[in-house]
C-alpha cells in the first residue's frame, strides 16, 4: 500500500472532489503527487490494478460476438451506456480492448456490473494494469 | 432486475441479502419482488420497505420463509446501477416483515420492513462515562465498536471546541449509542447518518456538519419544455422558520449572567443564496447558563444554523429521464424555477420508488436565502 496523499483526506469529504466522474474506470483510482525537480507538485493518476478474474458464470452472462460487433455497442447493449465497454473489457483476459470482438463467434464475459466489499468477491489488487 | 435478460434499459438492480455478510439472492426473490421504497434523510436513519409477491408453492412460501431467510436482523443490501454505474442505494437490517394473505390468486405478498445499519447502534441501552474526551472523540470511541459491519467512522471536530475538563464536569452517557450520538450532533449543529457504498458491504457513519459545498450535482430542470427532468417541482418560503435564540450564560465566579452574541451560522451553513431570509423569531434556550461557556455558544450557534433554511422545495422525477440518480446529502442546482428560487440547494431527503420498468425519486430541497449566487447550474 502507498502512503496516501495529505490532500485526499481533505478531498474525500467533499462530492465531486475526485477528478473523475463516478462512471469512469478512474474514479477509484488514487491520485499521486510527482515533484519536480524545481519543486512544483503534479498531480496525476496512477496505474489502476484491474479486478481479479473471476470464475466464470460466476456473476456473469456469456455473449457470442457476432461480425461487425464493437466493445461500445455492448456497452449500449448491456449498461445502456456506449462508455461502459471497459466493464466488459476488465472481466475478460485482454490487453486491447479491440481483441474482445475481433474474433466472430467468440464467447465473452459480460459482468453484472455490481462489485461488493464483501471478502471473496471484492475488487482486490489483480496484476494487469490498464 | 437483476436476472432479466441484459439489455432491458439503462437501470439494474441487485439485491443482496444474508445474516450478516450477504449473497445475491435466489433469482426467484428477484422475480418475486413488486415495489421496493427506501428513504434517506440527511440526520435521521433511512428505512426501506420491500414487497414481494408470494405465489402459491413458490419457493419464498414453502423454503425461503421457513428457513428464517426474511427474519428480522437480516442484513440486506440494495443497489441500483444506471448506465452501468453502482451506487449502493441502502444496507440496513429488516425490522420487520409482513404476510398479507388473499382470497384472489396472485393478490397475496409478502412486505419487508427495515431501516439502515444505525439501528444495530440503537438496540441496547447502556450508561457510560466519558471523562476529558470533547465531543468529537466521544463519537469516534462510540463508532469504533461497529466496524464488523463494515462501518467505517468519518468524525469532524466540533466547530466551537469544548476542552473537557474531568474536575469539573464529566459527561455521562444514558440510553442507547444512536441516541447518544445524534444530541451530540444536534448540540453542536452538526448531523450523524450512515452513508452505504461505495460497494455492497461497506458504509460510513459521518458525524459532521451538512455537507454544503463541492460539486453540484446534474441539475434539476422543469419548466423547460423536452428539456425537463422533473415530473413537478414545488418550493416553499416559511418565515417563521428562522430563529435569533437568545442564550444566557452565567459566570459561576461572578455569577453575572451575560446574553451571548449572535452566532455567525456560515460554517455550519454556507451561503446558497444571495438574500438572507429575516430571522423573524426570537427564541429564548433553557438550560444555557449552567452550562460550559462553548457548550452554550456552540447550543445557539446549532440553533440558529438548523433553524435558517426557511426555503424548502419538493418534487418528483423519473430517473429514467433525469439520467442520473439523485443523490441525498449533497448540492444539486435547479433551473427554469424564476430568478428567485433558482440556483444551488442542499437536497435533505430522498424517497426512491423501484417497480419493475419504473424508478421514481421524491425529494426534499432547502436552502438559506432566495435568488442564486451564480448565473450557471451545472446541467
Amino acid at each position: 500500500m502507498t502512503e496516501p496523499q495529505p490532500y485526499e483526506s481533505a478531498l474525500d469529504a467533499i462530492p465531486g472532489a475526485h477528478p473523475y466522474p463516478r462512471s469512469s474506470r478512474y474514479h477509484d483510482a488514487e491520485i499521486g503527487i510527482h515533484t519536480q525537480p524545481d519543486g512544483t507538485p503534479v498531480r496525476y493518476v496512477k496505474r489502476r490494478l484491474l479486478p481479479p478474474l473471476g470464475e466464470p458464470d460466476e456473476n456473469t452472462a456469456t455473449h457470442t460476438v457476432s461480425s461487425g460487433e464493437r466493445p461500445d455497442h455492448l456497452g449500449q447493449r448491456y449498461f445502456g451506456d456506449p462508455a461502459a465497454w471497459w466493464r466488459i473489457a476488465d472481466a475478460n483476459p485482454v490487453l486491447d480492448p479491440r481483441e474482445l470482438t475481433a474474433e466472430p463467434g467468440e464467447e465473452i464475459e459480460i459482468p453484472d456490473g455490481f462489485p461488493s466489499g464483501f471478502p471473496g468477491s471484492g475488487p482486490g489488487g489483480g496484476m494487469r494494469g490498464r | 432486475m437483476a436476472d432479466e435478460p441484459v439489455g432491458q434499459g439503462p437501470i439494474h438492480l441487485e439485491l443482496r441479502m444474508g445474516p450478516k455478510l450477504t449473497r445475491p439472492v435466489p433469482p426467484e426473490v428477484t422475480e418475486a419482488l413488486l415495489s421496493a421504497q427506501i428513504t434517506t434523510t440527511a440526520g435521521e436513519r433511512s428505512g426501506f420497505q420491500l414487497a414481494f409477491d408470494l405465489t402459491k408453492k413458490g419457493a419464498i412460501i414453502d423454503r425461503l420463509l421457513p428457513e428464517g431467510f426474511f427474519d428480522p436482523r437480516t442484513r440486506v443490501v440494495v443497489t441500483a446501477a444506471v448506465k452501468g454505474t453502482p451506487i449502493v442505494l441502502l444496507d440496513g437490517l429488516i425490522v420487520r416483515h409482513e404476510v398479507g394473505a388473499s382470497n384472489q390468486p396472485g393478490q397475496t405478498t409478502l412486505t419487508v420492513t427495515g431501516e439502515d445499519l444505525t439501528l444495530l447502534m440503537d438496540l441496547e441501552e447502556r450508561t457510560d462515562r466519558y471523562p476529558n474526551l470533547p465531543p468529537f472523540k466521544r463519537v469516534t470511541r462510540i463508532l469504533s465498536k461497529y466496524t464488523d459491519y463494515g462501518i467505517e467512522a468519518e468524525v469532524i471536530e466540533e466547530k466551537i471546541l469544548q476542552p473537557p475538563n474531568a474536575q469539573r464536569r464529566v459527561d455521562y452517557q444514558t440510553g442507547t449509542d444512536l441516541q447518544y450520538v445524534t444530541d451530540l450532533a444536534q448540540a453542536n449543529g452538526y448531523v450523524f447518518y450512515l452513508i452505504p457504498g461505495p460497494v455492497a458491504g461497506v458504509s460510513t457513519a459521518y458525524w459532521g456538519p451538512e455537507k454544503r459545498v463541492g460539486t453540484p450535482q446534474h441539475a434539476l430542470s422543469v419548466n423547460m419544455d423536452v428539456n425537463s427532468t422533473v415530473d413537478q417541482l414545488t418550493f416553499a418560503y416559511d418565515g417563521t422558520a428562522r430563529e435569533e435564540p437568545q442564550a444566557r450564560w452565567q459566570d459561576p465566579a461572578t455569577r453575572t449572567s451575560t446574553l451571548l452574541a449572535q452566532p455567525d451560522i456560515s460554517p455550519l451553513r454556507p451561503p446558497l443564496g444571495k438574500r438572507a431570509t429575516p430571522a423573524l423569531k426570537r427564541k429564548t434556550l433553557s438550560g444555557t447558563a449552567k452550562k460550559d461557556r462553548a457548550q452554550a455558544e456552540a447550543e445557539a450557534l446549532a440553533r440558529a444554523a438548523v433553524s435558517a433554511d426557511a426555503i424548502s422545495g419538493s418534487g418528483s422525477l423519473d430517473v429514467n429521464r433525469h439520467g442520473y440518480i439523485l443523490q441525498p446529502r449533497q448540492l444539486v442546482g435547479v433551473r427554469g424555477a424564476g430568478a428567485t428560487y433558482d440556483g444551488e440547494y442542499y437536497v435533505k431527503s430522498v424517497t426512491h420508488h423501484l417497480r419493475p420498468g419504473s424508478f421514481q425519486q421524491n425529494f426534499t430541497l432547502t436552502r438559506e436565502g432566495l435568488i442564486a449566487r451564480s448565473d450557471t447550474v451545472r446541467a
